[in-house]
């Protein structure tokens, strides 16, 4: 039953599911590397992005990379929204009680949409030009499948820019590394944490937007464990590494996929419970990661 | 001082004696409404069933208490949301019960919530009936005063399987399985059980958990076993039934379809045409039935809700709520949860608009046909009753 194509395909939805958890994982790895914040609602921006692109599609008949635009512009401003209500006042609260108010953040928005959009599941279609299949060799991909890898690498590079070659860039670093004594140097920490979220809050949207395309539906929860996993990719990448979120998101999206291939049927239901197994036992292994530097607990 | 205490306290408890006994009286002998409660599930992964449920429900409260109502008195039905959790169910039913007064309770197309809320009813001796749930256990594992509007699950799957082997000629079967609600695991058991009973072979059966998006495992699974199955039985709740036949049919599969009662609902919302190719669904109640008390609950429902019957739970709505009415009528004066629940119990041959229900002491499951659909354009065709 096992033959190359079957695994083909199990490898080739793994790096499609990969390379959406990807641009969502490198939006996490900077808010996490900067605050240590594990933010539950980080999933729920792409879900809030999706029923904006969503209304504004149907609704308003705005084309689709305006539309994804405006999303963007609007998420972000949730996004900073959420940072200055919820996170900015516990800033020097402990991780957990940080980690608290997200996930009580994350409940109030998935509540929130279902009360403005229901809890029914609404079809998300893109234009047919995107839907077409190409078969490239074994290998079936959608021209959306394909823009996915693409925007994946693009964002790849330009935050790795961002981060080397610009002065937030350096700013961001620093407080990744030391936030209290990057404040002590005059960095502006408050600056630097909402640049983190609106990067994290636009990639979300994007990767929202490419996950909602291909599974073809949002509803309320849909960003909800995407973004959890995308949190396992960072973790597993190491974090202040956008190379090894990247790998984490494809170790992971991969993994999830043999996983559901290859298991006896009556475990596949199970794919999600391994996938944060997988980032445990990374973990007991590899407590920075794979690709994280050894790191002295931050003061 | 002490004597003044001690009279104002026997005043006070003279007091209130009075005051309960006067309120008692007024209970007793004013023409009170009687109050049916009814939980349904308005949001979350249910409600695109029981909201129809609800509206079918009441329909025919209105149109029994424009009728005069049961015996003289009017029906009061109280509605809480139990927002497809559990929890909230059981609290629903506690408060319908000691706060509304509620006499006899309706509800839920599935059956997790009905164990939940079925249980504190059965503490409090008060019958609820269920509108759509339809594990043929519930009574046995619930209590005496549970009963089913719907046929059991049993039922449903078992005339799947005659159906795909019967009118497709199905010899082999695939069965996907959601495995995170009893529902379908109930469903798909009970499929295979009859379809191997037929003759047929499993070929391959598959899982996943409800709200999993994407099938890609599953589907490249099957698809490796090299040639389609004769019917693939596709257990899933109503919410992944669309997701299910678009990446199913996307992926080039084209066996047939068929599913339970949890298919009644919108197939065409993510799957589009997909959804017109070879779907069968097993479910209560067909609106091609032209019998006139069909017809009228039909033109009566479009009147009232400006749309035709989102899907066969409307009816199991409707129904429920005409079944709990005959049983108060029986009563008579005697309008009790104990009465009621007795009265249920003796109900035989009650004429409702999705089949014939009787129930007997030994079982509160009737035994009622089961109505095979194929999706067709945007609506469930009646194909067959088994």
């Amino acid at each position: 039953m096992i033959n190359s194509a079957y695994f083909m395909s199990m490898l080739i939805s793994g790096l499609k599911l990969g390379s959406i958890y990807a641009i969502v994982a490198i939006g996490y790895s900077i808010v996490y590397g900067i605050l240590r914040l594990i933010n539950f609602a980080h999933g729920d921006i792409m879900t809030i992005g999706v029923y904006i692109i969503l209304m504004l599609m149907n609704q308003a008949g705005v084309p689709i990379p305006a539309a994804l635009l405006i999303s963007v512009a609007f998420s972000v401003g949730v996004g900073l929204l959420i940072e200055r209500l919820a996170y900015r006042p516990l800033r020097d609260a402990s991780e957990e009680t940080t980690l608290i108010s997200s996930l009580a953040v994350s409940a109030l928005l998935q509540n929130m949409l279902q009360m403005v959009f229901s809890a029914q599941r609404q079809p998300f279609m893109l234009p047919e030009a995107l839907r077409t299949t190409h078969k490239i060799g074994i290998v079936n991909l959608s021209t959306i499948n394909i823009i996915t890898f693409i925007s994946t690498a693009i964002f790849l590079v330009i935050l790795h820019l961002v981060l080397t070659k610009t002065r937030i860039g350096t700013a961001m670093r620093a407080c990744s590394e030391n936030l209290r004594a990057a404040r002590l140097m005059g960095v502006n920490v408050n600056r630097v944490v909402m640049t983190a979220f609106a990067i994290g809050s636009g990639l979300a949207v994007i990767a929202g937007f490419l996950l909602a395309g291909e599974y073809k539906t949002v509803y309320p929860s849909l960003g909800f464990v995407p973004g959890l996993k995308a949190f396992c990719a960072a973790v597993i990448g190491g974090i202040g590494s956008l190379g090894g979120a990247v790998t984490g998101a494809f170790i992971i999206g991969i993994a999830e996929m043999l996983f559901a291939g290859l298991v006896p049927t009556t475990m596949t239901a199970y794919r999600d419970a391994f996938v944060f197994l997988l980032m445990v036992i990374v973990l007991l292994f590899r407590p920075n990661g794979l690709f994280g530097g050894s790191e002295t607990a931050r003061s | 001082m002490r004597k003044h205490a001690l009279m104002r306290k026997a005043a006070c408890v003279a007091l209130t004696a009075a005051m309960t006994l006067a309120m008692a009286g007024t209970a007793a002998f004013a023409d009170e409404p009687i109050v049916v409660g009814g939980i349904f599930n308005i949001t979350g992964d249910q409600s695109s069933l029981d909201e129809p449920t609800q509206q079918g429900f009441e329909l025919a409260i209105e149109e029994i208490n424009a009728a005069g109502g049961v015996n003289g008195k009017m029906l009061e039905a109280v509605y809480d949301d139990g927002k497809t959790d559990t929890a909230v169910c059981a609290s629903n039913a506690k408060k319908q019960i000691n706060n509304d007064g509620a006499v006899v309770l309706a509800g839920f197309s599935d059956s997790d919530f009905a164990y939940a809320a079925g249980a504190v009813a059965q503490e409090a001796g008060v019958p609820f009936v269920f509108t759509g749930a339809t594990t043929p256990d519930i009574p046995s594992t619930v209590g005496d005063c549970a009963f089913l509007c719907a046929f059991g699950d049993d039922v449903c799957a078992h005339a799947g399987a005659d159906y795909a082997v019967e009118e497709l000629g199905a010899k082999t079967a695939y069965v996907l399985t959601d495995n995170s609600m009893s529902y379908t695991t109930n469903l798909s058991d009970y499929f295979i059980e009859r379809f191997e009973e037929l003759g047929g072979e499993i070929v391959l059966q598959d899982y996943f958990a409800s709200g999993d998006y994407d099938y890609s495992a599953q589907i490249a699974r099957y698809q490796a076993l090299g040639e389609e199955a004769g019917i693939l039985f596709m257990a899933t709740g109503p919410d992944d039934a669309s997701t299910v036949i678009e990446q199913y049919r996307s992926a080039g599969v084209t066996g047939p379809m068929i599913s339970g009662d949890g298919w009644d609902t919108d197939l065409w919302g993510v799957a589009g045409d997909l959804a017109n190719q070879d779907v069968y669904v097993c479910t209560h109640f067909s609106s091609d039935d032209d019998s006139e008390a069909v017809q009228g609950f039909l033109s009566a429902y479009e009147e009232k809700y400006g749309k035709a019957p989102e899907n066969a739970f409307a009816a199991l709505g409707y129904d429920t709520a005409y079944l709990i009415a005959s049983a108060i009528e029986a009563c008579g004066d005697d309008v009790t949860p104990a009465a009621i629940r007795d009265a249920l119990e003796n109900t035989q041959d009650f004429p409702g608009i999705t089949g014939t229900i009787s129930y007997s002491a030994e079982t509160h499951v009737p035994d009622k046909t089961v109505v095979v659909c194929q999706a067709e354009d945007g609506l469930l065709k009646f194909r067959k009753n088994i």
